[in-house]
């Protein structure tokens, strides 16, 4: 499977709810379909206010993965995801609250404000981003191998996009995990692009599976728009690996629908085609899953309302408890370096005159001295 | 000719002519050729000189820098280009094991013509991975230069020194810099190794790397009101480093705080106040006063960034401390943030 094969394809009509319970499916969907709101509003809201200030990567036609992963993974089990992670970030239970409140800068935000959109994590949950790219890849290898040393059954979670192929550590990983068949899961959503290059500007082949295939990893090639096909991958590997039989690799073929950065769109700069998009939207993982429903009965308006009303209760109460929400307080500052052994670093610290802080900045201009 | 430009395009322009003059002048890297060209500063570049001399590369940037160091020992200058230095840290065996030590090693007979561009500095909310500066970092390494530019004139004249240069160049833009404009005389050299003395002053030495140029003229222009005129040296190479003029400066006015835009511990400040106690020792009347990052990895949110990045009121504040004053009303003052950049002339 690659990209341009699936252009070809036109419609996708192999999604099967069979193998699912309703139950499933409908946490599917509503999972997709949160994600995708709360995108949509963070994106209505990131220009105007100004509030949100850091890059955000924005995953609208990316749900599925994160979905399907949702309903898989325990507390215990980590999830180790990139700079496009409010999904992962969901899909290991964070709350919406804390999620804008970071995004907002906020004393009540994951991590304080502190992190940003791109490096969030909730250390209760096991779930962690990162902005550098392939970085959290090595990482996840390593939780996986402490669970195999302390023979737990917990499994290591990694998800990335074909960027993070590009690099040596990916390859280095993949060997390590399959030389020591670790309980790990690599996800890679490959949505084709780079920022603006395409795999086949990046990479001489377009077979990243075959290639880390031939590593003696089990592999499975998706399209990853499927939810319910993920969701039934993403079990196998998850329960594969949970019962000590070694890593795997799944590449999911999906799109991103936004700009690589930022809540505007790109495709003005003409790197993608129109027929690309075209077939990507049309394909939407959603609207996928959600006509299947219908064809059985489990969705229709009434209950898409239901739900919509819901989660829009949600996202406003979330956008309220970030915009309400203090940002850190000063106090917190001199506690910032908790490495106790650099008593100097610490006598730096206190050196910051720190009189002109204003803990009510809201505005950026002028200066908020 | 002389004319007026945005640092930006003083960078594009100075590589457009190190390309034309010499065919073995080329530029790659991560997002090099793309639609935003590096913030522009590679703008016209793949145009000019086709994508066989521009080109993008993919995300490796440690093999991309062997690459590089491989292409210079063939007998071409390469100009590697990373959008943020936090990505260069992928290449770090290649540059402090390989780059820094083969001009050395071989006994002067190999050089090494190669720099590496990246983008330092503050952004918006960037937090921890794409906010650094590192300059104490590669200058602690033996065999690398480390040059960063404040004004247009400066990007232009050091960026072609350095592409010629025979040594490995590590040149290092803060992002906020790419606005400012300035008046770039197209035939002025300057060498590596040449401080430059921004503005005249009695009071107070403030030697200054990069943006922190910025901040310190900010903080003269508040100072002078009350009659303090600060003198503020632009280093521009930390190594090699232009030891005379900033003692000169020192000597002068007999106080000294050292601006560097990076961490403060074991960092380059510490190496400039150790180098200006033991030279100035019997001329100062204050120990040397520092000023960099906070020792913590860089926050997100707004009013910990504010504090993690040194800025022209901490300048200030150290001012009035050395000098005995009481504090200046900064209210209705203001200062330079991510939506009130400054744009020059210098
Ligand atoms: C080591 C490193 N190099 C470069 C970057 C800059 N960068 C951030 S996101 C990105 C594109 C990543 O593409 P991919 O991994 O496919 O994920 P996607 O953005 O498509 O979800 C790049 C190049 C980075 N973050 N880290």
């Amino acid at each position: 499977m690659n990209h341009g094969e699936l252009l070809k394809m036109g419609e996708y009509n192999h999604l099967s709810i069979e193998g699912c319970s309703p139950d499933i499916i409908r946490c599917l969907y509503r999972f997709m379909l949160r994600l995708r709101r709360c995108q949509e509003a963070l994106i209505k809201e990131y220009y105007p206010a100004d509030e949100m200030r850091c890059p955000v990567h924005f995953c609208i036609g990316q749900e599925a993965s994160p979905a399907a992963l949702s309903l898989l993974l325990s507390q215990s089990d980590y999830l180790l995801s990139h700079h496009r992670c409010h999904g992962y970030y969901l899909a290991k239970g964070g709350s919406m609250n804390a999620l804008f409140a970071e995004i907002y800068g906020r004393a009540t935000g994951a991590n304080g404000g502190i992190a940003g959109s791109q490096d969030i994590s909730v250390h209760d949950l096991n779930f962690f981003s990162g902005a550098i790219l392939s970085g959290s890849v090595a990482i996840a290898v390593g939780v996986a191998l402490g669970f195999q040393t302390k023979a737990l059954r917990s499994v290591a979670v990694t998800a990335f996009g074909d960027g993070a192929t590009d690099q040596g550590i990916f390859w280095e990983a993949i060997n390590y995990a399959v030389l020591r068949r670790l309980p790990l899961v690599f996800v890679c959503e490959n949505n084709r692009y780079s920022t603006y290059a395409p795999l086949s500007k990046r990479q001489g082949k377009e077979n990243i599976s075959e290639r880390v295939q031939s590593f003696g990893m089990n592999v499975k090639t998706v399209f990853g728009n499927d939810v319910a096909l993920l969701y039934s991958v993403f079990s196998n590997a998850i329960e594969e690996a949970r019962e000590g039989r070694g890593p795997c690799f799944i590449e999911a073929f999906t799109y991103r629908w936004n700009a690589h950065v930022g809540p505007g769109e790109d495709d003005y700069l003409g790197y993608r085609s129109v027929a690309e998009r075209e077939f990507w939207k049309k394909n939407c993982p959603i609207a996928l899953l959600e006509k299947q429903m219908v064809g059985q009965n489990l969705m229709d308006s009434k209950i898409k309302e239901k739900m919509i009303v819901e989660i829009d209760q949600e996202i406003a109460t979330a956008f309220q408890f970030a915009k309400e929400s203090p940002f850190p307080h000063l106090k917190e500052w001199s506690q910032l370096n908790y490495n106790i052994d650099t008593p100097q670093a610490d006598r730096l610290l206190e050196t910051i005159d720190s009189s002109f802080f204003d803990q009510n900045q809201k505005e950026a201009m002028p200066g908020p001295y | 000719m002389k004319s007026f430009m945005t640092f930006r395009e003083s960078l594009s322009l100075a590589v457009a002519k190190e390309m034309e003059a010499d065919p073995s002048v080329f530029v790659f890297g991560l997002d090099v050729p793309d639609h935003k060209r590096i913030f522009g500063s590679t703008k016209g570049l793949v145009e000019k000189f086709g994508l066989e001399r521009c080109f993008g590369t993919p995300l490796s940037e440690d093999a991309m820098t062997g690459v590089a160091l491989g292409a210079a020992l063939s007998g071409l200058r390469p100009i590697h280009v990373h959008i943020r230095v936090d990505f260069m840290m992928l290449a770090m065996n290649q540059i402090v094991n390989m780059i820094s030590n083969l001009r050395y090693m071989s006994g002067g007979k190999l050089t090494i013509p190669l720099v590496i561009r990246a983008v330092i500095g503050r952004g918006w909310g960037q937090s921890a991975q794409h906010s650094k500066s590192l300059q104490s970092f590669f200058a602690h390494i033996p065999g690398l230069k480390v040059v960063m530019p404040t004004t247009p004139q400066d990007a232009y004249s050091l960026l072609r020194t350095s592409i010629r240069d025979d040594n490995p160049v590590i040149f290092l833009e803060h992002r906020w810099l790419y606005d400012v404009e300035g008046e770039v005389d197209e035939r002025k050299t300057i060498p590596l190794g040449n401080a430059t003395v921004r503005r005249q002053g009695d009071a107070v030495t403030v030697v200054a790397t990069s943006w922190m140029n910025v901040e310190a003229l900010k903080a003269a222009e508040v100072l002078e009101r009350r009659g303090i005129q600060l003198e503020v040296v632009d280093v521009r190479s930390i190594t090699p480093l232009d030891e005379e003029t900033i003692i000169q400066s020192v000597k002068k006015t007999r106080r000294c705080i050292v601006a560097d835009y990076d961490w403060a511990f074991c960092g380059f400040s510490a190496e400039l106040a150790s180098l200006i106690h033991h030279r100035c020792f019997n001329d100062l009347k204050k120990p040397v006063e520092r000023l960099g990052f906070a020792p913590v990895p860089c926050p997100t949110t707004r009013p910990l960034e504010n504090l993690f990045y040194p800025s022209a009121v901490h300048i200030i504040r150290i001012v009035e401390q050395m000098l005995g004053l009481e504090k200046t009303d900064l209210s209705g003052e203001s200062f330079y943030s991510y939506e009130h950049n400054f744009k020059g002339p210098f």
